[in-house]
């Protein structure tokens, strides 16, 4: 027994070696992308670990989750929230609007060159450009509302940016038209893809224009259109800072009818010089978010299980 | 024996000479506790005013110059800031440790709360105090338990109401100057579809202003205000809410442009001055060019028409933008050196020349000034009033002054609801900043 380990040993050993060095070598693509999941560990992993414990501290003394009480508590961050809920409610208009466009894209013949630039435009410009511009052509007494008020509409001549009413579906509209573009882009890129005989196919057993694309294209770009949903309810939770910023000069106003969580952490951040308040809610928002990529993840590999059994 | 004690008087005499003269130059030797370098120095300012000092620009510029030319070894780079980032900015520099070496800080609240945070340090701690005394409301606003945190750079008398003459009496109309007067003028005015005030809140500053104007005029002094701060007064308390009342009323006599919330406070003082308004709030120090702008003798400046019983009410506040020197400086002495350098004589005249404001020091002779509508401004604000919005909490200004003032103005909220909320979010900002107390309490004594 003692004798034949030995043996035993001398025999496996290349086993062993030949079993590492091919797991090696199947690993090697996470050799390739070690340096960027270095980079990615090293930036956001310090910086949530900071996250972290700022949020349990006030001026470095531990404080348990005295700071998680007053977020909790704070009337202003229960808006900020509810604002970013409203927001989501772009989500499928955006997804609708951005499908239909791509179709309209698709379908048409002549300048589609011109049309698809035209759409992807407003995504390009800066935010702070949409802003400045929106906002001066938004103001009550704006280019908007005179030339409203010049073809006799004086009722819809509103205080777009100025009535806490309506300052939040302004901007929600001023999102929508910015990142439309991006959406049509994605949707166009996905349909331009797909086999052709399927849609030829079904024009020759007579569908109509309504009917081929939502029976027939549709389905076939849920994949993207999930993946721009998702990624619009990302923006809509956690990347809207910056329009809010430009449009209201960084008040969230009027009143704190457009204040977004973003704003609320930026504002006790870097204006009322609460850091560990800032880390709490930006835990708590990034809490949020990890949601709807955990849902993202999961969307993305039901797809792709439905594809391999495809 | 009489030799012990003569030699006793004579050490006696020498010890008291010797501490006299000690006494005298401990002041000017405050600045003096490193030999001024030698080798290459560069220093780098972050600033604001030229946006309420047109012409400040010009100043920094021949300023630092005319520094270069004293120390040729000192080079300083000056930035601009907006008006929006200059406070987050000044903080991310704060958490870095790293950026300017000296820091534009607005009066009172702004220059202490950094001062607290240990992000500046006491100018006073480099200036001496036969200099600083010199310094227009340095000791009210910006001193701390003996110390002087910064360095008042230009004063703004705050804030003049400018009244348009030929507007007023293209209606019929004169310079109000009671709060009867002044809803009368509104009544009359919003009739006719021409705004009485020209105003913008969307930036929310102009709500700070309005604040401290009309708010001052029932508060005995700042002290009350600290108070109320505290918690032994509240902000609901009659002293301190009745002027929410009167902004209701300006909303309710249709006082302002109907576009106020959508205007920023530059916008809307372009109303004004295209005789579209007859009346607007401006800056101190860019009061004279409004009035230049449209001809100084159509213009009457004067304080908010007095509405309170207050010592304050019908008199115009005094505050003083400053300049900081940051904690992680390695060059505070020349830091200081440069600030005193620009309150010397030519470059207090300079001051006056390039922006038509006041310098924040009482060596500048007014005499000089021959304007009267400056004259008449700058010898209001020395002394003037307290300048309310700075001895409030810099978020309290912004959280419940700013917005309930767009709320008010709107309609959408009536002044005793606006009282409430900022009696409520200054009870909750007690329990955020667990040092505000501790703070504001040591700093009113």
């Amino acid at each position: 027994m003692i004798k034949t380990a030995p043996t035993e040993n001398a025999v496996t050993a290349p086993r062993v070696i030949g079993a590492v060095t091919s797991r090696i070598k199947g690993s090697g693509p996470f050799f390739w992308i070690l340096p960027a999941a270095l980079c990615v560990v090293v930036i956001f992993g310090y910086s949530i670990v900071d996250l972290v414990q700022q949020s349990f501290k006030y001026q470095g003394a531990w404080v348990g989750l005295d700071n998680f009480r007053l977020v909790l508590t704070d009337p202003l961050f229960h808006i900020a929230i509810f604002h970013n809920f409203l927001l989501l409610f772009t989500v499928p208009i955006l997804a609708i609007l951005s499908f239909l466009c791509a179709v309209l894209l698709f379908e048409t013949r002549r300048g589609m060159k011109f049309y698809r630039s035209a759409v992807f435009l407003p995504y390009i410009l800066p935010i702070p450009v949409v802003g400045v511009v929106f906002g001066q052509l938004l103001q009550l007494n704006g280019a908007l509302n005179s030339a409203l008020r010049a073809l006799g509409f004086h009722s819809l001549a509103l205080d777009w940016l100025g009535d806490p009413g309506q300052a939040l579906w302004t901007m929600s509209a001023i999102i929508i038209w910015k990142e439309v573009g991006f959406g049509t882009i994605l949707i166009l890129a996905r349909l331009i893809s797909l086999p052709l005989e399927t849609l030829e196919a079904a024009r020759i057993d007579g569908a109509g224009f309504f009917r081929l694309h939502l029976k027939i294209t549709l389905p076939q770009l849920k994949p993207v259109i999930l993946f721009y949903i998702i990624n619009e309810a990302i923006v809509m939770v956690s990347w809207v800072f910056n329009y809010v910023y430009v449009m209201t000069n960084g008040q969230g106003g009027p009143g704190n009818a457009t204040v977004v969580s973003e704003l609320y952490i930026y504002r006790s951040a870097f204006q009322n010089k609460s850091p560990e308040l800032a880390a709490t809610a930006a835990l708590l928002l990034l809490l949020a978010t990890l949601v709807f990529i955990v849902g993202f993840l999961k969307i993305q590999k039901n797809s792709n299980s439905g594809n391999s059994h495809e | 024996m009489k030799n012990r004690s003569k030699a006793f008087v004579a050490g006696c005499m020498v010890a008291a000479l010797l501490s006299t003269l000690s006494f005298t130059n401990a002041s000017a030797s405050v600045s003096l506790k490193k030999a001024f370098p030698t080798g290459p120095v560069t220093l780098t300012m972050w600033w604001w005013g030229d946006q309420e000092a047109p012409g400040a620009k010009l100043w920094v510029a021949d300023t630092v110059k005319a520094y270069k030319v004293k120390h040729p070894n000192v080079t300083i780079k000056t930035v601009l800031q907006t008006t929006d980032g200059l406070v987050p900015a000044f903080a991310a520099a704060a958490a870095a440790k790293k950026g300017p070496d000296l820091q534009y800080f607005w009066g009172g609240i702004y220059a202490q709360q950094p001062g607290w945070d240990g992000q500046i340090a006491a100018v006073s701690d480099y200036i001496p105090a036969t200099e600083l005394k010199h310094y227009v409301n340095a000791s009210t606003e910006e001193s701390f338990q003996g110390k002087i945190w910064t360095a008042p750079w230009y004063l703004n008398p705050s804030f003049p109401v400018l009244a348009r003459t030929d507007v007023l009496s293209k209606y019929g109309l004169k310079v109000p100057t009671t709060w009867k007067d002044l809803l009368n003028t509104c009544d009359v005015l919003s009739a006719k579809g021409v705004p009485a005030l020209a105003g913008g809140v969307k930036d929310g500053w102009f709500g700070g202003w309005l604040y401290s104007i009309l708010g001052a005029q029932s508060v005995s002094s700042s002290k009350d205000v600290v108070a109320a701060v505290t918690g032994t007064q509240k902000f609901t308390d009659p002293m301190h809410a009745d002027w929410w009342t009167r902004l209701q009323e300006t909303q309710q006599h249709k006082c302002w442009n109907t576009d106020i919330n959508s205007l920023e406070l530059y916008q809307a003082q372009q109303l004004w001055k295209d005789g579209k308004a007859a009346m607007t709030v401006v800056a101190g120090p860019d009061a004279p060019n409004f009035a230049n702008a449209v001809g100084a003798s159509k213009v009457v400046v004067m304080a908010m028409p007095k509405w309170g019983n207050g010592p304050f009410a019908g008199k115009m506040g005094s505050t003083s933008q400053t300049i900081g020197i940051t904690k992680w400086s390695k060059n505070k002495e020349v830091a200081a050196d440069f600030l005193m350098f620009s309150h010397e004589k030519a470059q207090l005249d300079n001051w006056f020349v390039r922006t038509g404001s006041m310098p924040a020091d009482d060596r500048f002779d007014l005499n000089g000034v021959k304007d009267p509508v400056k004259k008449a401004l700058f010898q209001s604000a020395m002394p003037g009033g307290p300048y309310l919005e700075n001895f409030i909490p810099a978020q309290l200004d912004t959280d419940a002054v700013f917005a309930n003032v767009q709320l008010v103005l709107k309609g959408t909220k009536t002044g005793k609801q606006a009282a409430a909320d900022m009696q409520a979010l200054m009870e909750r900002l007690r329990k955020t900043d667990r040092n505000l107390v501790k703070n504001f309490t040591a700093w009113s004594k």
